[in-house]
């Protein structure tokens, strides 16, 4: 004790009562005031009471936790972290209100010789790949019929070509993942592009999931799997390993289909300034760069929330690559993963992607998190707003499920209407955060009609910090 | 000479060479295809009906997406020979490399030399018969279907099946994950004995059949509860 320092002083009056000097009156029992914060729970900025539960949680199941919707990893940077500087005495408006802005947008049109039909959409935003088997018919046919009214597409996603889809969708992207399920020649020709899956923003590195509680009769006759197992697909391609053979893989698939559709190439964002090279090197058309904050039906929590980059430091890195290697005319450049809004896509096309492509904001347009049903929420130990259930197919509004009774809350019409509607929301609001930067296309915003607001937004990307109106320099 | 079309493939476009392919068949003529310079992506996705020798060596895919046709490599086939393959018959007089059939739902390859890792990886229907043996992890998650190697098997042979069978007549150098050695029926043997003959190859051989032990069909519970995030 620090005793010495009162250099043997005594007071003029008798040592106070420890009661007294832990301020014990009036204070809650067996809780004295005076008692340090640090001793409070969650205080730890490494063990929160998250961290703590987390390991409560392996330490009983012995395995990791699995979950669908997407990252709640709190560091990523986000679009909020960019803000647009629309025209003023520099540049000149166009009338908001009045003035026409083209949003039509071409994915696959720079090789005419190799690709006969490319894919003509009338806005620059289209549904991405979810499977039927992560989500249940309904919610596919409403999907494709939604992004029909509106000129846009819709892909197929992991388990083959579904009837229903094909039918809802006027445009129909056909997805060919590692695991090949029930891939068709047919198929292949019925489709209006293409996509090869390296890999997905949630989980690169990772093949499909499907839990058994989804593999139903239906699904799993389509992936001709046994009824009921947990499948958990091959990350490997089985017939090609490196960009040599990806090269002839995607020859062959266009000697399939004629030379007519556009090859897309998806891939997790991980290191997109080497592989968006490799890929458009490879002969793809279209490359697809899904961001970490990308959604997944079911994946491993720590994949969800520990792997990959972020969206917009992805979309500048894949710009990038392409004009390194002299390929910007050449490959479309579509970015996902995590956008919510017209603005979110708005800065993603700013930032150099040429189209976005969305899947969790398409399914909350469907119903995904509405309150309803709160019961079943509940029993999923869940509620609206916070849920994240769709792994166990027990989605309280019939979108990730197989079960029939949960699927016809679901509603094909209704859920059709609100995505074309927000699908025309978004594409609003895009156009009118063009025209305000002086843009009659879409397709002319660029990084100078950005700012950053934060110091990592601005190093992660290159947009000029707001003000300084430089780049964070290296 | 032959009363088949002939193509010569040469340094060609692979484009004219399968565009021309594709003619030809669809007149219902059979085609022989010469100096084929182990060329990748011959006769993609071919028609009911058609009928094309491959005289040499052929390179990636050859046969693959095949819908109905009738192929004959003379030579060697490179990877991915009949991938994707619905219904049809393909034959390699020579060695098939890696990948075989891969993801393949029916129809007949048929190897007369050995084949190499990964024959039949992701087949979901039809037969793969080699008289020579397979290489590693042959049949890796393959969900039905047949593979037959009547010559043996490399390592990890039948890694992560789903479903389907692995016949191997000759030696294994070792099992894959999740697989096992069972005894077949006399029936399915005489089903297998039945498809080797017909193809000219004498099927009495000492049959080890390897399937799915099943065990990474489930995580560990099929009951949702078990999968509520704790
Ligand atoms: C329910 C669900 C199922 C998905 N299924 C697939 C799939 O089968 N194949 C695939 O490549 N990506 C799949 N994805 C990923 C999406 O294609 C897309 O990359 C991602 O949703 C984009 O990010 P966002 O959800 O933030 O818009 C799925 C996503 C969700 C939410
Ligand atoms: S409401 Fe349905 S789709 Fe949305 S997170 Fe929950 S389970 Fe998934």
């Amino acid at each position: 004790m620090a005793d010495d320092l009162t250099g043997g002083y005594q007071y003029p009056f008798p040592m106070p009562d420890e009661d007294d000097v832990a301020m014990s009156d009036g204070a809650v029992h067996g809780r004295p005031p005076g008692v340090p914060s640090s001793y409070e729970a969650g205080r730890s900025i490494r063990w929160t009471p998250d961290s703590i539960a987390e390991v409560h949680a392996l330490s009983r199941l012995g395995r990791y936790q699995i979950r669908g919707f997407t990252t709640d990893n709190t560091r990523f940077p986000t679009f909020d972290d960019l803000t647009f500087v629309p025209a003023s005495l520099t540049r000149l408006p166009l009338e908001g209100y009045r003035e026409n802005c083209d949003t039509r947008t071409v994915l696959g049109g720079g090789r005419p010789d190799l690709v006969s039909a490319p894919l003509e959409l009338g806005i620059p935003i289209y549904i991405a790949s979810m499977s039927f088997g992560a989500l249940s018919a309904s919610a596919k046919a409403a999907l494709g019929y939604g992004a029909s009214k509106v000129g846009s597409l819709t892909c197929t996603g992991e388990g083959g070509m579904l009837e229903d889809e094909r039918e809802a969708s006027n445009k129909l992207v056909y997805q060919m993942t590692p695991s090949r399920y029930m891939l068709d020649l047919e198929h292949l020709r019925q489709a209006d592009g293409i996509e090869i899956v390296v890999g997905q923003g949630a989980k690169p590195g990772t093949g499909g999931l499907l839990l058994g509680m989804k593999v139903s009769e239906r699904v799993a006759g389509m992936r001709s799997l046994p009824l009921g197992v947990d499948q958990r697909s091959t990350v490997r391609h089985p017939d090609f390993l490196g960009a040599d053979d990806l090269q002839v893989k995607i020859e062959e698939l266009r000697e399939a289909t004629d030379y007519k559709v556009p090859i897309f190439v998806k891939m997790g964002a991980t290191r997109p300034r080497f592989d968006v090279a490799i890929a458009a090197k490879a002969g793809a058309d279209v490359i697809v760069v899904d961001g970490a904050e990308g959604g997944t039906g079911a994946s491993p929590e720590l994949l969800i929330n520990h792997t990959g980059i972020p969206t917009i430091t992805a979309i500048k890195a894949a710009r990038e690559a392409l004009e390194d290697c002299g390929m910007a005319d050449e490959v479309s450049l579509v970015a996902a993963g995590g956008i919510r809004s017209g603005v979110d896509a708005a800065k993603c096309l700013a930032l150099g992607a040429d189209c976005v492509m969305i899947g969790t904001a398409a399914l909350v347009a469907l119903g995904c998190n509405s309150p309803r049903y709160l019961d079943d929420y509940e029993a999923l130990g869940t509620a609206p707003g916070q849920c994240h259930h769709c792994h166990t197919g027990r989605c309280p509004v019939g979108i990730t499920t197989q079960d029939p009774e949960l699927e016809t809350r679901m509603h094909v019409a209704a859920g059709a209407e609100r995505v074309a509607r927000y699908l025309t929301a978004m594409t609003m609001e895009i156009t009118l955060l063009a025209k305000a930067c002086g843009k009659s296309s879409v397709h002319n915003l660029e990084m100078e009609d950005l700012r950053a607001l934060s110091l990592e937004a601005s190093a992660f990307t290159g947009v000029k910090l707001a003000g300084i109106d430089r780049p964070f320099g290296w | 000479m032959s009363d088949r079309v002939e193509i010569i493939a040469g340094e060609r476009p692979i484009r004219e060479i399968n565009r021309e392919i594709r003619a030809a068949v669809a007149e219902g003529e059979p085609v022989v295809v010469r100096d084929t310079l182990s060329r990748h992506n011959l006769g993609i996705g071919l028609a009911e009906g058609a009928d094309i020798r491959f005289e040499g060596s052929v390179g990636y895919y050859c046969g693959g997406l095949n819908n109905g046709g009738t192929v004959h490599v003379t030579r060697n086939a490179g990877w991915g020979t009949g991938e994707a393959m619905a219904k049809g018959h393909i034959t390699v007089d020579g060695y098939a490399g890696m990948s075989v059939g891969a993801s393949m739902r029916g129809g007949i390859i048929h190897v007369k030399g050995d084949a190499g890792p990964r024959c039949g990886v992701a087949m979901k229907g039809g037969d793969i018969v080699v008289e020579g043996t397979v290489g590693f992890l042959t049949g890796f998650m393959a969900h039905t279907g047949r593979i037959i190697a009547v010559g043996g098997a490399g390592e990890a042979c039948g890694d992560s099946l789903w479903g389907g069978e692995v016949w191997v007549g000759g030696p294994i150098h070792s099992l894959g994950v999740d697989s096992k050695v069972i005894e077949p029926e006399a029936d399915e043997v005489a089903d297998v004995e039945r498809l080797l003959a017909s193809l000219g190859i004498d099927g009495s051989h000492d049959w080890k059949k390897i399937v799915s032990a099943q065990r990474l069909w489930h995580f560990e519970s099929r009951d949702a509860s078990a999968w509520l995030m704790i």
